[in-house]
């Protein structure tokens, strides 16, 4: 309530000077339609959020096999031990649950948010409209919730009913019950005592090396399995190019999500037995390929790994510093 | 020349520049420089004895006592000395890509309820995104009267709160589900912290903006290249949610969002979205990829729990753990750390022998809802093997419960939100090893 009749109207001649009633504070400034839409991206499972536009099935196979494959696998079963995107129906009550966009996930709007937002990995938020509906209904046809003829629009998208919907329920925890006893609570009797199995934990902090890998860029999961192998990693110091120099910033932005892990049949950064064969041909060819995207006899080169935000000089760069570091 | 003045030499430093006053100032510098490589030369076999550890000890003088020290802002910023190895460390195989990828907190070295900001373990999705807090905005919008852009610097004009509170991943332990895996503290339990938070409390931010009656939800989003986003209720965000720019005494490090982050206190840590740009007022939650593909719990009969925000109460003993052995017989205090997303610890209770009789403990120090609570049982280790337990008690009664009554729950596949009672086997040696009974 105000107190006096002037001191409401100075109050309110202040505010009506904005656009907008001023919040208690009156700290901040409006946020305009204009400013909001340029961030506003998500995309809720009513349909909320997903713009005009449209892409089908046949579309989004050229793009998938071009900017989501290397990792997703051509078919959705995944690089590596990238995420899978297809299949898994009927495991989740398993042993070995698949959880994939068809056996798990409960609504399709995710999976329009989640590749227009983050994907693909190397270079968020660079796919249109268009070729996020594309890719989105592609995906969904690898899981046969779509068939080949779907066309995918906002009218359309927000229809699809994914099969594992009705399995998700709101969490009901607390679940376990424990009770704060103090004397005789177990029966040692029946004890089974699990040990764990040596050469998983990197333990070269504390004690004698177990010989696992303490970071991303001394080994990965397939590396590991692979210790003894002919694949040499280089430990050499190098002296690198300006070049070489310039293009190691890319390739920690854009290129070592593959190549230094090897997925796709990606020549790892520093195996020189993977790279020998490939220098041979010469850096122009090299670089065609990188820019343009290759498809060879061990996995796809996307072209600039998928990164369309790269200029040529930036993946010139970056092959540069590969070729460089594994010769 | 500033590292030259530091070696363990200080009577052939004192003979050099005895020297060196003797001579004409032009000549000076040549003669220290050459001077100190040829000293450089004869003298390893001197450094050899300095470093010697016996010499420093009683009743010598120590080395570092004969000499002057680094002066006044040789280190602006300051840091551990190099004598520590406080490091954040990562099981690699854990994940494809270090950009999406978790480290774990130094645990086994903390000195107290307080995660120094450099160890703090990290979970990125897509990368640290380099954020200029000039250009960073937080702009409100959706359901509410007056939607606002907010710059840093509008942030700090709002009242502040300042608490101390834990976050932790949800999958902290995770690797523990199928059996006994990580042969260390710090990737069983490292997953985990626990700072002062500053920053404004989100419901006032909401006072300001006016959220309308239809109003429930909250989308948070992030800055990064994943564009992290959950969707939190209202009440969550009414009650404790707070937006932080500061974590113990300085801006955040980049590392947990700077210059902006959500806090939800005792919530898992990927709801706490980092470099956070943006909040949606709706009506209904978003389902998206992190809250549905991540971060629900499968159950064993196929179906999932969703919106598992709450991290229930857990505890671990830090001292003796594998890499903190018992190194001879004779006192110890067993010490660790509980902490409850549900509010203050009331109690820890310890075992010796695998969780057949149990004693309590003593809480140390603050204890603050939603932080980590130090714990403290005084005794003596006298070679005797042991099966090391701890068990924390919440101030809602909950009882932090055993793995197989975990398991009986939610079978042995799950991946998040594991809080059953650790166990260290301490051997006769004094050696620690991660086991598991069930």
């Amino acid at each position: 309530m105000f107190k006096s009749l002037s001191v409401a109207s100075v109050f309110f001649s202040l505010v009506v000077s904005g656009t907008l009633l001023a919040g208690p504070l009156g700290i901040g400034t409006t946020a305009t339609d204009e400013v909001i839409a340029g961030w506003d991206i998500d995309v809720r499972p009513d349909g909320m959020g997903l713009p005009v536009g449209e892409g089908s099935v046949a579309a989004g196979e050229g793009l998938y096999e071009a900017k989501c494959a290397s990792c997703h696998g051509l078919f959705g079963e995944g690089e590596g031990r990238w995420p899978v995107l297809s299949g898994g129906e009927g495991t989740l009550d398993t042993l070995h649950p698949e959880k994939t966009v068809g056996s798990y996930w409960p609504y399709a709007s995710t999976l329009w948010d989640y590749i227009h937002r983050a994907m693909p990995y190397t270079a968020p938020q660079s796919l249109t409209d268009d070729e996020t509906y594309s890719i989105s209904a592609y995906i969904l046809y690898l899981n046969d919730i779509v068939d080949d003829e779907f066309i995918a629009n906002k009218e359309t998208f927000a229809r699809v009913k994914m099969p594992n919907e009705a399995n998700f329920y709101v969490d009901n925890r607390p679940d376990a019950q424990n009770e704060r006893c103090f004397k005789n609570c177990a029966d040692p009797k029946l004890f089974e005592i699990v040990t764990t199995i040596n050469g998983v934990t990197p333990t070269g902090h504390f004690k004698e090396d177990s010989g696992v890998a303490a970071n991303h860029y001394e080994g990965n999961p397939s590396a590991a399995s692979e210790v003894g192998t002919s694949n040499e990693i280089s430990t050499t110091k190098i002296v690198f190019s300006d070049t070489a120099v310039l293009g190691e910033g890319v390739y920690d932005k854009a290129c070592q999500a593959c190549h230094s892990s090897g997925i796709a049949g990606a020549p790892k950064t520093g195996d020189k037995t993977a790279w020998v064969s490939r220098i041979e041909q010469g850096m122009d060819i090299l670089n065609v390929h990188a820019i343009n995207g290759y498809q060879g006899e061990d996995g796809v080169m996307p072209a600039k790994g998928g990164n369309m935000s790269l200029s040529n000089d930036d993946v010139i760069n970056a092959v540069a510093f590969m070729v460089e570091s594994s010769r | 020349m500033g590292k030259l003045y530091e070696p363990a030499l200080p009577k052939l430093m004192e003979a050099m520049a005895t020297e060196a006053r003797r001579m004409k100032g032009m000549d000076r510098r040549n003669f220290l420089k050459g001077g100190i490589a040829a000293v450089a030369g004869l003298s390893s076999v001197q450094i050899i004895s300095k470093v010697n550890a016996s010499s420093n000890l009683p009743p010598n003088l120590p080395e570092w006592q004969s000499h002057l020290g680094p002066g006044v802002v040789s280190k602006p910023y300051g840091e551990p000395s190099e004598f520590e190895n406080l490091q954040r460390r990562t099981v690699p195989w854990l994940t494809v890509d270090a950009a999406s990828s978790i480290s774990m907190t130094p645990l086994q070295d903390l000195e107290g309820i307080i995660t120094p900001s450099g160890v703090v373990f990290e979970r990125y999705h897509g990368g640290i995104p380099n954020v200029n807090p000039d250009q960073h905005r937080l702009i409100i919008h959706g359901l509410v009267e007056r939607p606002l852009v907010l710059t840093m610097d509008d942030l700090r004009r709002f009242p502040s709160v300042a608490e101390i509170r834990f976050i932790e991943c949800p999958a902290n332990g995770g690797m523990e589900w199928r059996g006994a895996q990580m042969e260390a503290l710090q990737f069983t339990h490292g997953m985990l912290a626990c700072c002062e938070w500053t920053g404004v409390k989100l419901s006032t931010l909401l006072d300001e903006v006016g959220v309308k009656p239809e109003g429930k939800w909250i989308l948070a989003e992030g800055a990064d290249a994943a564009g992290m986003s959950r969707s939190i209720p209202l009440h969550k965000a009414l009650d404790d949610t707070i937006i932080a720019w500061g974590q113990n005494g300085e801006a955040l490090r980049p590392e947990q969002g700077y210059p902006l982050r959500m806090l939800n206190p005792g919530w898992e840590g990927n709801t706490s979205v980092k470099w956070l740009r943006r909040l949606e007022i709706g009506d209904q939650p978003w389902h998206h990829r992190e809250e549905t593909s991540k971060y629900t719990d499968l159950m064993p009969d196929g179906r999932a729990r969703r919106f598992t925000w709450v991290q229930e109460a857990n505890s671990v003993i830090t001292s003796p753990c594998p890499e903190k052995p018992c190194k001879q017989p004779g006192f110890v205090e067993i010490r660790g750390f509980a902490w409850s997303g549900r509010g203050k610890i009331k109690a820890v209770d310890i075992s010796f022998d695998g969780g057949v009789n149990w004693e309590r403990t003593e809480l140390k120090g603050l204890v603050l809802p939603k932080a980590l609570t130090q714990f403290s049982y005084k005794t003596k280790w006298t070679g005797q093997p042991w099966l090391l337990q701890s068990r924390a008690i919440d101030e809602t009664g909950y009882v932090q419960p055993t793995l197989r009554q975990l398991r009986d729950e939610r079978g042995g596949w799950s991946i998040y939100h594991k809080n059953s009672i650790h166990t260290w086997n301490v051997t006769e040696s004094g050696d620690v090893f991660n086991v598991q009974i069930s």
